[in-house]
């Protein structure tokens, strides 16, 4: 369905040209690809340092968790359509209109946004190593070669995740019957050393063992799971009606104490409701922290493990902080803009339900440290992670507003983003470093993230909805 | 008489394109005024900015005295309205969708005027149903009793009997009707002619942004012409011109 593709695709590149000008999007990857070149320039720098192959793997770690970060899509299915153009697409309902049928539409929605997703980060980034061969003293044959095995790790990222949060939306159960059986065969097949642990990872097999073998069992890994996702989608538009008792009242009572409580408990009836929340936590959260947690252990080698688990807070921390798209993203604020309430309520209430949704990050934490070891390292760790959360989605609160998902294809908004957060980053990392109770010394964050809100609430107020 | 609404000069550009050009209107407290126009004249937008969810390009507004671009909210705490498009949240059912609404403009006693709604538009056995589940006229029924909920003085509501069947467009004409004799003010967009000839006191025909007629209904009606003859020949005159 070709022109089906070609349509949606205009569709968001119009979605997006329309609120910040075609050269801001168009300068996103751009911009992505300077910051990969000059990137390129450390990697002799970080050879020195990190022992041979760790690097690599951590590089593909990093595309397997872009590739999990967008892949949830069997979440909320169609709904996902519904929310992202709001109720101006004709393009999601053309089922209803034209002869074509659902699946056939989501499919080309998911494979649209793998594109689109492709175009913005991936290839940008291999854009930016190739230019900077110069600088990094990489031979051109490997960066062709990671130029297949990064995308198919991206790839296969995606797959599993659309594959795992496709199961979760049939049944829990389901997830977790197919996940232990996977895990299962594949700790047999490791144990049995019928094959190693590395073709657990495809595309990372791939790498260190290049042959039309191992690309043919990457391709048809990915192919079969997508597939299969695909196929085994529950799509359908108008599903049976479904009774719900009345408990918006209460969870609004319980809630009273809170700023903009009818709309927090609004918030949150809508996220257990639609299933995003449970699936949210684990495909979105649990799921990409276990990928860091991979990727920083793997340098064990050069960090002292309490190093890792406080590097691991801050980058959780910034995990965290994207929880504020998943109130925004899935919620078409047009639905109640009619009542008296400003932008700044609405920011208002979706800070404070990013705030209750914070339990989840000290939750697990605290129980990444106790079981690491780290039992007397834990309430540091936690108030570096919960600062720098909080912190993150100030930034992201004052640069796009109620607009994260969209608005972050901005070069400028990107960039505004990364010069905001990375270096308090690095701080509050180093402090950690030099002795672990100084992690604490993240509160600190608390006056800024303040700040940057109040701002907020007057640099949007103003600012009218110009989609949806 | 007391004025509610009153407009001047207002514009509203998206582009090149003005959807609303240089419109000035008064509403007289009491009356049932009726926005009449083709598809695309700018009722929508009109209304928008009436209720301050679109800013106007130029021009001013002021809604029971309140001016919509400097306190945009505290105008749509006054006024109730039915917005174009009927979105209720999607995962809130119907009764919480009222619970909703009640608490955000701080309604006493919501569950019985809720509940009064729910029998009145005789949609009481979907009360519990999400509100993403619910038929199109059943989530219009829904928004309409949404914006009546507070007893407002003034309702400003954008087609809100497109989606009725004629049992139900007969109970709101009446309601409508009753609600302006009790001393509230309707301002109504439609291009349903035959609604508008049965319960307007006042019309305004928007065309093309801009207001080509403007007065009372019984104007248009005293001089024998039907009004859907009289709203042709204002359109038509003008795209000839
Ligand atoms: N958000 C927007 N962006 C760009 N153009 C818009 C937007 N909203 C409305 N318009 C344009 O403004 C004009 C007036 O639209 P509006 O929705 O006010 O018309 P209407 O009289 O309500 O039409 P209908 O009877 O079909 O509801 C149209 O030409 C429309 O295309
Ligand atoms: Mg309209």
């Amino acid at each position: 369905m070709p022109e089906l593709f070609v349509a949606m695709f205009r569709e968001e590149w119009r979605m997006h040209s329309t609120i910040f000008g075609s050269l801001g999007f168009a300068l996103f990857p751009v911009l992505v690809s300077a910051i990969t070149f000059m990137g390129s320039a450390m990697i002799p720098y970080l050879e020195a340092v990190i022992p041979g192959g760790t690097l690599s793997l951590v590089v593909h770690l990093q595309f397997l968790l872009l590739g999990v970060m967008v892949g949830g899509f069997g979440l909320l299915g169609q709904e996902v359509m519904n929310r992202r153009f709001g109720q101006a697409s004709l393009l999601a309902y053309s089922s209803r209109s034209l002869p074509i049928s659902d699946r056939r539409i989501f499919t080309t929605f998911v494979i649209k946004d793998t594109v689109y997703y492709f175009l913005l980060w991936v290839l940008p980034f291999i854009a930016g190593v190739t230019f900077g061969i110069p600088l990094s003293g990489l031979s051109l044959s490997f960066v062709g070669l990671i130029t297949v095995t990064l995308t198919l790790s991206f790839l296969f990222g995606l797959s599993i995740v659309f594959l795992l949060s496709m199961l979760y939306a049939k049944s829990p159960a389901l997830l977790a019957l197919v996940l232990s059986g996977v895990i299962l065969i594949a700790a047999v097949i490791v144990w049995l050393q019928i094959a190693g642990m590395v073709y657990l990872f495809p595309p990372y097999a791939l790498y260190r063992d290049f042959s039309p073998l191992v690309f043919l069992y990457s391709v048809l890994a990915i192919a079969i799971l997508f597939s299969v996702s695909i196929s085994g989608m529950t799509l359908s538009l108008s599903g049976k009606e479904r009774h719900y008792p009345n408990r918006y009242g209460e969870i609004a009572g319980w809630l009273g104490w809170l700023p903009a409580a009818p709309l927090v408990a609004k918030d949150i009836l809508d996220l257990w409701r639609s299933g995003a929340f449970v699936g949210q936590v684990l495909f979105s959260f649990l799921l990409p922290l276990a990928v860091i947690w991979v990727s920083l252990s793997v340098l064990s080698a050069v960090l002292p493990d309490v190093q890792i688990l406080f590097s691991f807070a801050a980058v959780a921390g910034v995990i965290a902080a994207t929880m504020y798209t998943w109130l925004t993203e899935f919620d078409s604020v047009g639905t109640y803009t009619f009542l008296p309430l400003g932008t700044p309520d609405l920011i208002k209430s979706k800070f404070t339900s990013f705030s209750v949704l914070q339990v989840i990050p000290v939750l697990t934490m605290a129980g990444t440290a106790i079981l690491s070891g780290y039992a007397m390292e834990a309430f540091p760790a936690v108030i570096l992670a919960v600062s720098v959360s909080f912190y993150a989605c100030s930034v992201m609160i004052y640069l796009t507003g109620l607009w994260p998902a969209v608005m972050v294809y901005n070069a400028r908004v990107l960039l505004s983003s990364l010069l905001m957060i990375g270096p308090v980053l690095l701080v509050f990392i180093w402090l950690s470093f030099l002795d672990s109770l100084y992690a604490c010394s993240a509160v600190l964050l608390a006056l800024p993230t303040y700040l940057l809100v109040r701002i907020a609430f007057r640099k949007w107020a103003s600012w009218e909805k110009v989609f949806f | 008489m007391n004025t509610v609404i009153e407009a001047n000069g207002l514009t509203r550009y998206y582009g090149d394109l003005a959807a609303v050009d240089n419109v000035s209107l008064s509403v007289e407290a009491g009356s049932l005024f009726g926005l009449l126009g083709p598809n695309g004249s700018g009722k929508t937008t009109m209304i928008r900015m009436l209720t301050g969810q679109v800013r106007p390009s130029s021009g001013k507004a002021t809604v029971l005295g309140v001016d919509v671009v400097k306190d945009p909210v505290l105008a749509r705490v006054k006024v109730g309205i039915i917005p174009e498009q009927e979105t209720p949240p999607s995962f809130l059912t119907a009764s919480e969708y009222l619970d909703f609404v009640a608490k955000i403009r701080k309604i006493e006693g919501a569950g019985e005027k809720a509940q009064w709604w729910f029998e009145f538009l005789d949609f009481a056995d979907k009360k519990d149903v999400l509100c993403k589940d619910l038929s199109r006229g059943t989530r219009q029924k829904l928004m309409f009793a949404q914006a009546f909920l507070h007893r407002p003085v003034l309702a400003l509501i954008d087609e809100p009997l497109i989606n009725f069947d004629p049992v139900m467009q007969k109970t709101v004409k009446e309601y409508l009707r009753e609600y302006v004799c009790d001393g509230g003010t309707i301002f109504l967009s439609t291009h349903i002619l035959e609604v508008a000839e049965e319960i307007c006191s006042d019309v305004a025909i928007l065309h093309r942004g801009q207001i080509v007629h403007s007065g009372p209904l019984a104007e248009i009606l005293a001089r024998k012409e039907k009004l859907s003859e009289f709203f042709l020949n204002a359109v038509r005159k003008d795209s000839y011109a």
